[in-house]
């Protein structure tokens, strides 16, 4: 174990904007704070960019190669011998390919392993519909003692990699692919757990965002806000626990509420809201994210447009709402 | 005074027979459940908690302790004789199988002192026992990870991912063994998809392989022994059974893979089985 921490230096022009590698670039850090941690890579060494902790770290890096169920039980096996298994892997392929290993070996076993999810929601969008992760947030929120964490950017992402330290039980960290996130959130700002952040001020409704869609989140506030529309907008990075009283407060303070994530509008951020209100405070709702079908190929940006994750979208969900309020 | 080989094996054989009498006390407590497979895997177990493996049934979470998954968490009923009979739990708890809120379930649970996880959906405990074993290299502890597999469990391809990495990381610290009793939920093993030629699957994934008669002690005691067998590979102990070994009407039949247990099947048991 390394007994010198290292210089984290300009972690931020390494990682470029992509979220992927922010995580990777938190290793390093994680990896002089906590003589514990151990990372896991799934041959996945350059999607998560570890090469720089697997060079420091040599002795607590275990590959095992394109092979995630595996993954999941060894990370789970290495927790219980009081080791921190950080492990890297594709989203689509660590959720529903081991999804028994997940809920059974680290749900509900409650060990302390982290995953650290690349290339999630249509991310890879040109790598087509096998390689999409659209239905990781329905899957890993719906397991008792997960923490489910959506980064909206590179900033927000390395924060919430460093609080995993913090959490006593198992955590899904979603991560993008290789396309570059305009940076959005406070560099300054501590990461909170389970707390939303609010972006933009508003009392005519509000948007409430995890992930690439906070960006287009603020965006379209400041749209409506030329129109005249005070849109509130809310960063729920963590999906779970859940900040129930900054959803419904949102619901008591605006005329509505308009959901917006890269995930199937079954089950995910949308869902989670849906399924507050429903019962606590039944509010009218708008929901932006991939509607029921799979995802073609094609460059991500776009093709989040395509299927109405976008800026104006988010705006006109707004202006819908409004006009029927 | 050293205990003679002899010794041992007898003492041995007690603890199985009574893990065997548990089982099916346990099986009758909760009306029914996995007799078939928990009694295939009594001898071996017993080797394993009151000879090979180094634990202190006081202290549960004592870290240099030698690891067990039950990776055919079917069995569980055979782990929990042998946890009551090595005082890591109370055995009024054997009286608790299935019960409301027990510990004590048809599967292992980590809520029980000296389960080390929750397993029993199938080809999840070799992967983590091949966790614990480079848990212990990276964490420079000298401990020993033992898994016990079945031999229908080894239809799931989970289990060969793990053995790759196993031989992959050279864990001699690593030991699986395959409760070979040929006999699944369905029917004969070789029947539903086969698995042999076994010993030559495990060699060709890297792993140094014994071949034993599970039932007879003192071949279970010198296999256990000799662990590891190489140095730079994991182990893989195959263990040749019978399912339901000990009770005449329940050998070597998958109808008692899982059967109801009433008093009268009970009192059979016991009889066959002799006093504790």
């Amino acid at each position: 174990m390394s007994a010198v921490a290292p210089a984290i230096t300009d972690w931020r022009s390494r990682s470029a904007k992509q979220t992927r590698l922010a995580y990777g670039q938190a290793l390093l850090e994680l990896g002089a704070k906590e003589p514990r941690t151990v990372v896991v890579s799934a041959d996945t060494q350059d999607l998560l960019g570890i090469r720089g902790y697997i060079e420091r770290y040599p002795d607590r890096f275990v590959e095992l190669g394109i092979a995630e169920q595996n993954a999941i039980g060894v990370a789970s096996g290495l927790a219980t011998t009081g080791l921190r298994p950080y492990v890297c892997a594709y989203a689509p392929f660590i959720t529903a390919r081991s999804m028994e290993q997940v809920r059974n070996d680290v749900a509900y076993a409650n060990q302390r392993v982290v995953i650290g999810a690349a290339a999630s929601g249509i991310s890879l969008g040109v790598a087509g519909g096998t390689h999409h992760a659209l239905e990781d947030l329905a899957l890993m929120r719906s397991l008792p003692n997960m923490t489910v964490i959506v980064p909206a950017d590179v900033d927000e992402a390395y924060k919430a990699a460093l609080a995993t330290l913090d959490i006593d039980g198992p955590v899904y960290l979603r991560l993008g692919g290789r396309t570059e996130e305009p940076p959005v959130t406070d560099p300054d700002a501590p990461f909170r757990l389970g707390r939303a952040v609010q972006l933009r001020p508003g009392r005519d409704v509000c948007v409430i965002a995890c992930g690439a869609l906070v960006e287009m989140a603020v965006r379209a506030s400041d749209i409506l806000k030329q129109e005249g529309i005070g849109a509130r907008v809310l960063n729920m990075h963590t999906i779970k626990p859940f900040d129930r009283e900054a959803v419904l407060s949102a619901a008591a303070e605006t005329r509505g509420i308009v959901t917006a994530e890269e995930h199937h509008l079954v089950g995910g951020l949308g869902g989670a809201v849906a399924e507050l209100l429903a019962v606590e405070r039944p509010t009218r709702m708008r929901m932006v994210g991939m509607p029921d079908a799979f995802a073609m190929v094609g460059p991500t940006v776009p093709l989040r447009a395509k299927y109405g994750m976008s800026a104006e979208a988010i705006a006109q969900q707004c202006r819908a709402l409004m006009a029927a309020a | 005074m050293q205990e003679t080989k002899q010794a041992l094996v007898k003492r041995l054989e007690g603890e199985a027979r009574r893990i065997r009498r548990n089982v099916w006390r346990a099986l009758r407590a909760g009306g029914g459940g996995h007799a078939g497979g928990s009694l295939s895997a009594a001898d071996v177990l017993a080797a394993l908690y009151f000879h090979r493996m180094r634990v202190r049934p006081g202290e549960p979470e004592w870290l240099e302790r030698d690891r067990f998954v039950l990776s055919k968490g079917h069995a569980n009923a055979a782990l929990g004789a042998v946890l009551a009979q090595a005082g890591f739990v109370d055995d009024a708890l054997l009286d608790r199988f299935y019960a409301m809120e027990s510990p004590f379930g048809m599967h292992p649970d980590i809520k029980l002192p000296g389960v080390e996880m929750c397993t029993g959906a199938l080809g999840h405990g070799l992967a983590i026992a091949t966790g614990m074993a480079l848990g212990a290299r990276i964490g420079k502890q000298t401990f020993h990870t033992f898994v016990m597999l079945g031999d229908g469990e080894l239809h799931e391809g989970s289990n060969w991912e793990a053995a790759m990495a196993a031989a992959h990381y050279r864990l001699s610290n690593l030991t699986a063994i395959v409760d070979h009793n040929k006999i699944s939920q369905s029917g004969r093993v070789a029947d539903i998809i086969g698995v042999d030629p076994l010993a030559d699957k495990w060699r060709a994934f890297g792993w140094e392989v014994r071949e034993i008669d599970g039932h007879q002690m003192h071949q279970v005691v010198d296999a256990l022994d000799a662990l590891p067998f190489h140095s730079g590979r994991p182990s893989a102990l195959i263990a040749h059974t019978v399912k339901g070994k000990g009770v005449s009407f329940a050998e070597d039949t998958y109808l008692w893979h899982s059967n109801n247990v009433n008093d009268e099947v009970l009192a059979r048991a016991l009889a066959e089985l002799g006093a504790p």
